[in-house]
């Protein structure tokens, strides 16, 4: 069976089988390594994506469910090479360190603040509820988070 | 050299555009044409004999491509002792310990010829905990421990202890006999901790022109190559090591790991082989920070002066020796460190369990050394009466001090760090409102830890360009030490800018020897051997630059990407036209440096089984924290954490201030909600995410930092290393905070809501540990004598 997928707003086609998790498609199949597996349980939230625009965890949606769906990957975030103002706020900030955290962390926020009208610390805590980090402590990228939803605010 | 003042700046790091874009490639990202895909087949009892291991049907499976086992693997290695085979041999040692590996076309077919290998086994009986690896006739967990290879000479071994290291410094027992002096004696027991690096252990392996070639995801790329040969038995220089960006390391990745199966597998399948942990598999094989137990003994006047202290220490090295035997070497410089002693006497055993074997993991063994040692000097400030902030100010280690193994400490650091803190403190209001009606506790802790320095190398190719690539084993972990530390370095010496230095990734084939991306080593030991790499360069520079400007080179200066006339702005030529010039006439510039420990003298035979005697780098730092603790659940909330740490000189504060956070927040988990516990047959109960509790973005808070500079450091322009550090204390300050909140004595980690509501309750039994005699001398084989006596 032939599946279409809308991913990062290209018409892709997929021959996996539909309860194949969408991470592996877009791992093994697609090439966008950006999504990480670390837990496959839905715990750590390294895989996260959009789906229609809603933060999802790609280790637990069966393909299948994702087609017909506008599947937003981490690789999709920077334009022509140029740095969405969350990105370009958490570079600023040097929130990075091994990295493995932030795919997963840009799409709950990107998703999040397409939302979230002039949200709070605490706000900002509780959307990275269901997203790890090892390396961090979390301030910074709270930091950063709450800077680019001020700049989104002033902007807007 | 210009000045190192000029090197400090927050520079910011190369690697963080691609690690938000998605697109850096880590092991687990990576593929080869033809690679085929491995699992381990891994035993799920903690003990027995192999009669009998058949892999004639998986052979025969879909798909598969090559099966090894012992066979194919005859070697040992370990650290101290040779006693670790690849695969099990002879008997399974623990739950999880890898048995076969098999290569298949993918990854399923591989699971499922695993699955069909024919394993007969007879049980044996297990030893699970150390109280029962240290009974009476205990069943071995190596029988033929003396007939395994030693490594490093000293230790005293047997039976189910590992390895013995003792500290004797001074007549303990006259400081214990003085009739002015009150006896505190406590013990402690902690949990292992699992380091959760985000990506797993994973390997791609090849075999080309018969040569491995090893892809993986490690701190440590030469101690990969040197075991994988000795384990596979082929000379190290076939071996190429090379390490892509690597996800999380925390220690985890500081030993070889699954690197020789995919090389076994590769070479007999003539393909290149992708191994990678499944999380389960990180969960029940990792290499935890050991759990520990710690008996410790002190002998203090009223006047609060430690005339006497002795301990026993307990380290669970799980079924193969590992880095703790190593480790047993820390108890002397973080249970002997942070305070003022007399005479002094400390053992340190790694014992051997039927469990997974336990790792290096962010200041290793001082974690809880640490909270061991903060929490019994409360009580030594409790039962002599004594404030405890007082009590510290007073009898932290200054100046010409003597540690535990007689070294001498330079320079009074810890007491102006304390007079820091309390700066800060008196500076803000405290949060004791927050808490309201739940119980209030705050404490202040000290640590003392080191720089693993050792040997580097390092090599630099100025370009013609007018950039320069320098060349090391070193790997970027995520700490930013390679990204950030090493360019500043570099640049500064070279009058270039941070971001015109290119750091290769490690490569054992072009980077010398380095020991690894660890205790807290990089921006000094790689930092070192990097300036003296710039020594060589600059000298070459500056001579052809004598040349084009006829000057002598003691008049040249290298600043802002020029080669100036000292004085003459504007005077000289550029770094480009004379790297070209070079280029031309005498062939292109580089340089090679080189450095290792040079060594801190300690007092002869204080020390025995130890791999350090005294400390190259001490490294101090002063934590503070406030909690409240909910009588009704036991939930202990953080309401202020606050850190003065020791950094030497901090060479990108920025970056320190992350790895502070950072370290901070992995060590609440500790203290708080990271457990694991070890089921009656010997496998770890905590399989995920779901059952081991890491800290989440609302259980921390931001952390006050105040970075303590110009302690005596022989790092590079005065550095320390500044990330491994972060996590010593804070197991310590919490489990202090605890127990001033709730007037109890607080002897075990995690502070897990259970366990603090027992202690509350009074449901919790005093910990008794009474397999570690009361009698210092009944828990060692042989005691030391120490030449030389405490003055």
């Amino acid at each position: 069976m032939r599946l279409s997928l809308e991913i990062n707003g290209e018409d892709r086609f997929s021959l996996s089988d539909p309860l194949t998790p969408l991470v592996d498609v877009l791992r093994d199949e697609f090439f966008l390594t950006g999504a990480k597996v670390v837990c496959r349980e839905g715990f750590c939230g390294a895989c996260t994506v959009l789906l229609d625009g809603q933060p999802a965890v790609s280790c637990l949606v069966p393909v299948g469910l994702a087609a017909g769906c506008k599947i937003t990957t981490v690789e999709s975030l920077a334009r022509d090479g140029v740095l969405s103002p969350l990105q370009r706020v958490m570079e600023e900030y040097d929130a990075v360190q091994c990295g493995m955290c932030f795919p997963g962390m840009l799409m709950t926020l990107t998703g999040f603040l397409a939302r979230a009208r002039n949200p709070s610390r605490e706000d900002i805590k509780e959307a990275l509820v269901g997203n790890v980090c090892r390396c961090t402590g979390y301030e910074r990228i709270v930091d950063a988070a709450l800077a680019a939803a001020q700049a989104t605010v002033v902007e807007g | 050299m210009p000045e190192p003042s000029t090197a400090v700046k927050n520079f910011p790091r190369r690697d963080a555009r691609d690690k938000l874009r998605g697109h850096t490639r880590y092991t687990v990202d990576r593929g080869r044409p033809g690679m085929l895909h491995a699992t381990l087949l891994r035993a799920n009892t903690p003990s027995a004999r192999i009669v009998r291991i058949d892999a004639s049907e998986a052979r025969k499976m879909p798909g598969v491509r090559a099966i090894v086992s012992a066979v194919d693997a005859p070697g040992r290695h370990g650290i101290g002792i040779a006693d670790h085979p690849l695969f099990a041999t002879g008997r399974i040692r623990y739950d999880g310990e890898p048995i076969a590996a098999v290569a298949a076309e993918t990854l399923a077919q591989a699971r499922a010829a695993a699955a069909a290998i024919v394993v007969e086994l007879e049980p044996l009986p297990a030893v699970i905990s150390m109280a029962d690896a240290l009974a009476p006739d205990a069943p071995l967990v190596h029988p033929d421990w003396r007939s395994y290879e030693v490594l490093l000479e000293g230790g005293a071994r047997a039976g189910n202890v590992a390895w013995e290291a003792t500290v004797v410094r001074g007549d303990v027992d006259a400081a214990f006999a003085r009739s002015d002096v009150a006896i505190v004696e406590s013990v402690y027991r902690v949990g292992r901790q699992n380091h959760v690096s985000f990506e797993p252990r994973a390997v791609i392996a090849s075999y080309e022109d018969g040569r491995f070639h090893i892809e993986t995801s490690t701190q440590v790329p030469w101690s990969v190559r040197n075991a994988t040969a000795r384990l596979l038995n082929v000379p190290p220089s076939q071996i190429r090591v090379t390490v892509p960006a690597v996800g999380g390391g925390f220690g985890l990745k500081f030993d070889c790991a699954l690197e020789p199966f995919a090389a076994l597998l590769a070479r007999a399948a003539e393909r290149p082989v992708r191994l990678v942990n499944s999380r389960q598999e990180e969960m029940l094989t990792c290499l935890c920070r050991e759990n520990a137990e710690i008996r410790i003994r002190s002998a203090v006047t009223k006047e609060g002066e430690i005339v006497g202290r002795e301990a026993v220490v307990l380290m669970d090295c799980g079924a193969y020796g590992g880095e703790q035997i190593f480790l047993t070497t820390m108890t002397a410089h973080t249970l002997g460190g942070n305070y003022r002693l007399g005479a002094v006497r400390l053992a340190s055993r790694a014992i051997y369990t039927n469990t997974a074997p336990n790792g290096a993991f962010r200041a290793c063994n001082g974690v809880y050394n640490t909270f061991a040692l903060e929490r019994h000097t409360d009580e030594i400030c409790a039962a002599i009466g004594i404030d405890p902030l007082a009590f510290r100010r007073h009898a932290v280690l200054g100046d010409g001090d003597l540690g535990s193994t007689g070294q001498v400490f330079e320079s009074d650091v810890l007491g102006p760090m304390l007079d820091r803190m309390a700066e800060l403190r008196t500076a803000k209001p405290s949060k004791r409102p927050m808490a309201g009606p739940r119980l209030y506790g705050r404490a202040t802790t000290v640590g003392t830890w080191f720089v693993f320095v050792g040997p580097s190398a390092a090599t630099i190719n100025l370009n013609a360009d007018g950039s320069a690539t320098l060349v090391t084993s070193g790997v970027e972990i995520g700490s930013g030490s390679m990204m950030q530390a090493l360019p500043q370095i570099v640049s500064n010496a070279l009058g270039l800018r941070p971001e015109d230095v290119i750091v290769r990734a490690a490569d054992t084939d072009a980077g010398g020897y380095d020991v690894g991306v660890g205790g807290g080593r990089t921006t000094v030991s790689l930092g070192a051997a990097s300036m003296a790499a710039c020594v060589e360069v600059r000298r070459k520079l500056l001579e052809v630059a004598s040349e084009m400007l006829e000057v002598a080179p003691g008049d040249l200066v290298l600043a802002d990407g020029r080669v100036e006339i000292i004085g003459i702005k504007g005077s000289g030529a550029t770094i480009v036209e004379v790297a070209e010039r070079a280029q031309r006439v005498v062939g292109p510039i580089s340089g090679s440096g080189s450095f290792t420990g040079p060594g801190v003298v300690a007092m002869p035979g204080c020390a025995t089984g130890h791999f350090i005697d005294a400390i190259d780098i001490p490294v101090f730092a002063v934590h503070e924290c406030e909690v409240a603790v909910d009588p009704e659940t036991g939930h202990v909330e953080v309401l202020s954490y606050a850190v003065v740490q020791d950094v030497g000189r901090a060479l990108n504060p920025r970056a320190i201030y992350g790895q502070i956070q950072g370290g901070v927040v992995q060590g609440l988990g500790y203290a708080l909600h990271e457990e694991i516990s070890i089921g009656a047959k010997g496998r770890i109960d905590q399989t995920g995410f779901e059952t081991y509790r890491t800290p989440l973005a609302q259980d921390v808070v931001p952390v006050e930092i105040s970075l303590y500079e110009g302690a005596p450091s022989i790092g590079p322009l005065g550095t320390k290393g500044a990330g491994e550090v972060p996590i010593l204390n804070v197991a310590a300050a919490i489990a202090c905070a605890v127990s001033n909140a709730t007037g109890r004595p607080v002897q075990e980690l995690p502070l897990t809501p259970p366990h603090v509501l027992a202690l509350l309750l009074g449901n919790k039994p005093s910990l008794e540990l009474p397999h570690i005699s009361a009698s210092w001398r009944d828990n060692v084989f042989a005691e030391p004598s120490c030449v030389a006596r405490a003055p």
